[in-house]
């Protein structure tokens, strides 16, 4: 089975500090990493590579520093990676970003089966995934939660739902997106990391992909951010309770009627 | 372990880099250059296992891929309940082919990277969650007679509940114990070297002179102002506990590493 | 579709929303989203249709007008009984190149969001994610799009000028459901799946309806959330007992759902839900980012520990320092029974 796994790299929280005014989270000098979510994406190519044969190769798109997350993924197990970086492809939004990845994808060509995390915690659109699929009109499953199956030309998995879930046979090619529930990624291995860092990483422009200009970048997206703005600030003032058990109870309770919430 | 007490073999902690280092090479060369001294000096080279819930390569497979030697008395293995199966039995199968012999297991730090073994993973059925004391049982099943296991003990958790969890600990198959750092003579320890006189017992001695990092780590308060020189309680703990070990958190390999060859003297 | 001016923009009339049906039953999100598409179809004098599509779900398309649908434009066909996003698309792509809707609004649960996207790259059209307010220029149909980016630290304003459709999915319980008119009637129009919707798709093989599944954070006002200090799985039962007296949910940081005490469904932070409820209350959770960025935008929040100085305990607006094992039973107590 030919895999294609669609990461980006997304600037880290983990070491982010809380604005003290506006009691938000400060996100400049964030180191960048591998999506969480997109964790799952490899790990989960990995395993039916390992169970069924093939390759799996990473895809990304962003700036070149994003080759770090591509071996990453290269060092828990994916065999290769391409990344597209080009200043045109910059300003992309999710129709055309998933345009762009869609045209990559076909030109590794004989793809059986293109794997994205949920969502990117940055954007948290959920939109790519399914974008990609319409792009190459392939079949998709989102939030899926297993892969219970799969052969040459299907797969069968778990999706979740808000009322449940349901259990659905693709026949291939096909897109899934997958959640947290799917398995647990490995860490790197020592060998894992030295062996990535040897790779060749090829980077290809919107030429390689036989892109449209006028399909990719800021001019191929129809969504435009027009205005930015801090979201209402936090009350900056914490109300602070304490006391028995029971007296902090009442205030707690004062505190909701008075805000009518009870 | 008795050995290293009879040869004032000390344990020397070392950090393997982290799975996050922008510098892999050099924090390499680095570990390898710890490693060597310590092994040249006769002491035992203690690797921690995602210390602090901080994502790092396992000592076993660094000292694997760089071609470390080993001597079995100068090497232990953290290891805590922070792993999947498949990734234990990665460990413990190169610690099998390294030589590596004495296994430190300890319930561990865990993070958002870090799986948990389950009690399934184990083969327990009588518990919630996965502590030292079943991942201690587990490796004495699967890998009997491979491994000289020691554990943690915590002289500022609530007492009662530590000598408990002692039990549980020496009934799954523990050899011997590391404490704690403690920075004076310690009451619940003289406590448990009362309990289990056979069992041999290392004082693990804070060689930082940020004390504020030990109050983090052990989650008890230390007065800020406290005067604090950590080759001088060195001596003072082995005055004080001549019939232990020292294991060494934090050593400065530049500042303190050679003060510390006359410092564990027997009158 | 691209539009190059205002003539062609105009082509584009009338605000449609895709209804949410889930188990055969229309969700309230469809009527928030309805109150919505009113409002700005008032502003821009055109209408408001709602898209109805599954299986046996013709006989709900009358209670759409109550809550201000102008027309309802339903499919109904077996096909449709299951959620099969490619037969969905294939049926709501004709629709729109038929009756060229200026803006298609749909709710961003499971569904809607495996939905829209691909319907949005088909026709050509902007699709803006979780919206949390949505305006119109009167002038030339523009719809303002707001929705918070980068975990809620930045509010973005999106405009999609050149491109018709506008699409956006908005969070259940954002908007606001209209009291209903039952006065108000309107047109039911029905549209066929054809055999061709029907060929190249996935099989859907089981269905599984659970409970224990619904745990949709998103759609409580109250979210009461444990951490590691809850101890065990029987820790949760308390704070399960003041949501089902106030009508909320239950939450978890990730430490809790990793020792295996509560499922993922319930995980809020940066690889669970983001929730941006009325009521937040964190009990016992120190308050990792991971988990912060899930929950910092919510209206008020709580936070109850017996460490006065974590993180959470500093963003909360109200910190509450005590025993949450007896502060949370006695909240529920004081609290009378629905």
């Amino acid at each position: 089975m030919k895999i294609v796994v669609c990461i980006k790299q997304v600037p880290a929280t983990n070491d982010a500090k809380i604005d003290p005014e506006t009691k938000r989270i400060i996100r400049e000098g964030l180191k960048a990493i591998l999506n969480p979510f997109d964790t799952y994406a490899v790990e989960e190519a990995v395993q039916l590579r390992e169970r069924f044969g093939g390759e799996v190769i990473v895809l990304s798109m962003g700036p070149e520093k994003a080759a770090l997350s591509i071996r990453e993924a290269v060092s828990v197990g994916a065999d290769r990676g391409v990344l597209l970086s080009d200043r045109a492809f910059g300003g992309s939004d999710t129709w055309a970003t998933s345009y762009a990845l869609a045209n990559a994808i076909r030109k590794i060509g004989d793809v059986d089966l293109v794997i994205c995390g949920k969502q990117a915690v940055d954007g948290d659109t959920a939109q790519v995934g399914p974008g990609i699929a319409a792009h190459l009109d392939w079949k998709q499953a989102t939030y899926v939660m297993a892969v219970e199956d799969a052969s040459d030309d299907s797969i069968v998995v778990k999706r979740m739902h808000e009322d449940g879930y349901d259990i659905c046979e693709l026949k291939l090619p096909a897109v899934v997106t997958v959640v947290k529930d799917i398995n647990t990624p490995r860490i790197p291995t020592l060998r894992g990391r030295l062996a990535s860092e040897k790779i060749e990483v090829p980077v290809w422009k919107p030429a390689d992909i036989g892109a449209d200009l006028s399909k990719i970048g800021l001019d191929g997206s129809p969504t435009r951010v027009v205005r930015t703005a801090p979201p209402p600030p936090r009350n900056t003032v914490t109300k602070k309770i304490s006391g028995t058990s029971a007296e902090c109870a009442d205030a707690l309770i004062k505190e909701l009627r008075l805000r009518s919430i009870l | 372990m008795r050995h290293h007490i009879e040869n004032r073999i000390y344990h020397v902690e070392i950090l393997p880099p982290k799975q996050d280092t922008e510098k892999l090479h050099e924090d390499l060369e680095l570990f390898t250059t710890k490693y060597n001294r310590v092994k040249e000096s006769g002491y035992c080279a203690c690797i921690t296992d995602n210390a602090m819930g901080l994502l790092a390569f396992q000592g076993p497979e660094v000292i694997e891929e760089l071609c470390l030697k080993v001597e079995p008395s100068q090497v232990m293995i953290h290891l805590n309940t922070f792993h999947t199966k498949a990734n234990l039995h990665e460990i413990l199968d190169t610690c099998v082919a390294q030589g590596i012999k004495y296994l430190l297991i300890i319930t561990g730090d865990g993070s958002d990277r870090l799986p948990k073994l389950t009690p399934a993973d184990v083969g327990a059925t009588d518990v919630q969650s996965v502590t030292s004391v079943e991942l201690l049982r587990y490796i004495a099943k699967q890998y009997p007679g491979k491994f000289t296991m020691g554990v943690a003990f915590n002289p500022y958790e609530p007492q009662e509940h530590e000598f408990a969890k002692m039990e549980r600990k020496m009934a799954a198959g523990a050899e011997f114990v590391v404490t704690q750092p403690i920075i004076e003579k310690n009451a619940i320890v003289d406590e448990l070297l009362r309990k289990y006189p056979d069992v041999p017992v290392i004082i693990e001695a804070w060689m930082s002179k940020k004390l504020y990092l030990l109050s983090d780590a052990v989650g008890y308060e230390i007065p800020e102002d406290t005067e604090f020189d950590p080759i001088e309680t060195l001596k003072q703990i082995h005055r004080d506990y001549p019939d232990c070990g020292v294991y060494l958190s934090l050593l400065g390999f530049k500042t303190q590493y050679h003060l510390i060859s006359d410092t564990w003297v027997r009158e | 579709m691209r539009v190059n001016d205002d003539k062609q923009k105009n082509d584009y009339s009338n605000v449609w929303v895709i209804a949410e049906v889930l188990s055969g039953k229309i969700q309230p999100v469809t009527h928030e989203l309805a109150g919505t598409a009113r409002m700005l179809a008032d502003k821009r004098g055109s209408e408001v249709w709602i898209v109805l599509l599954g299986n046996n779900v013709s006989e709900q398309a009358g209670t759409l007008f109550a809550y201000g649908a102008d027309k309802v434009l339903v499919a109904d066909d077996g096909s449709m009984a299951n959620f099969n996003d490619e037969i969905e698309t294939r049926v709501l792509v004709r629709m729109i190149d038929k009756y060229k809707p200026e803006i298609v609004i749909c709710g961003a649960t499971t569904r809607g969001r495996a939905l829209i996207p691909r319907v949005a790259v088909v026709t050509d059209s902007g699709l803006t994610a979780d919206c949390t307010e949505l305006d119109i220029d009167p002038e030339n149909g523009d719809l303002l799009q707001t929705r918070p980016a980068f975990g809620g630290n930045i509010m973005a304003t999106i405009r999609c000028s050149d491109h018709r459709p506008q699409m956006s999915t908005v969070r259940p319980r954002v908007m606001k459901a209209p009291d209903p008119d039952p006065g108000r009637t309107g047109e039911i129009i029905t549209e066929n799946v054809t055999v061709s919707d029907k060929i190249d798709i996935k099989r859907i093989l089981e269905v599984f309806h659970s409970s224990e599944a619904a745990v949709n954070l998103a759609d409580a006002q109250i979210i009461i959330a444990g951490g590691r200090a809850m101890k065990g799985p029987e820790g949760f039962d308390i704070l399960r007992a003041f949501a089902a007296r106030v009508g909320g949910a239950v939450g978890a940081s990730r430490a809790a759902v990793d020792a295996g005490w509560i499922p993922y469904a319930h995980q809020v932070g940066q690889t669970g839900q983001t929730v941006q409820t009325k009521v937040y209350i964190a009990c016992g959770i120190s308050g990792q980012i991971q988990h912060l960025v899930g929950m910092q935008s919510c209206d008020l929040i709580i936070a109850i520990d017996k460490n006065p100085d974590t993180p959470m305990m500093q963003m909360a607006d109200i910190a509450v320092t005590g025993d949450l094992f007896e502060i949370v039973p006695a909240l529920t107590a004081a609290i009378p029974k629905l």
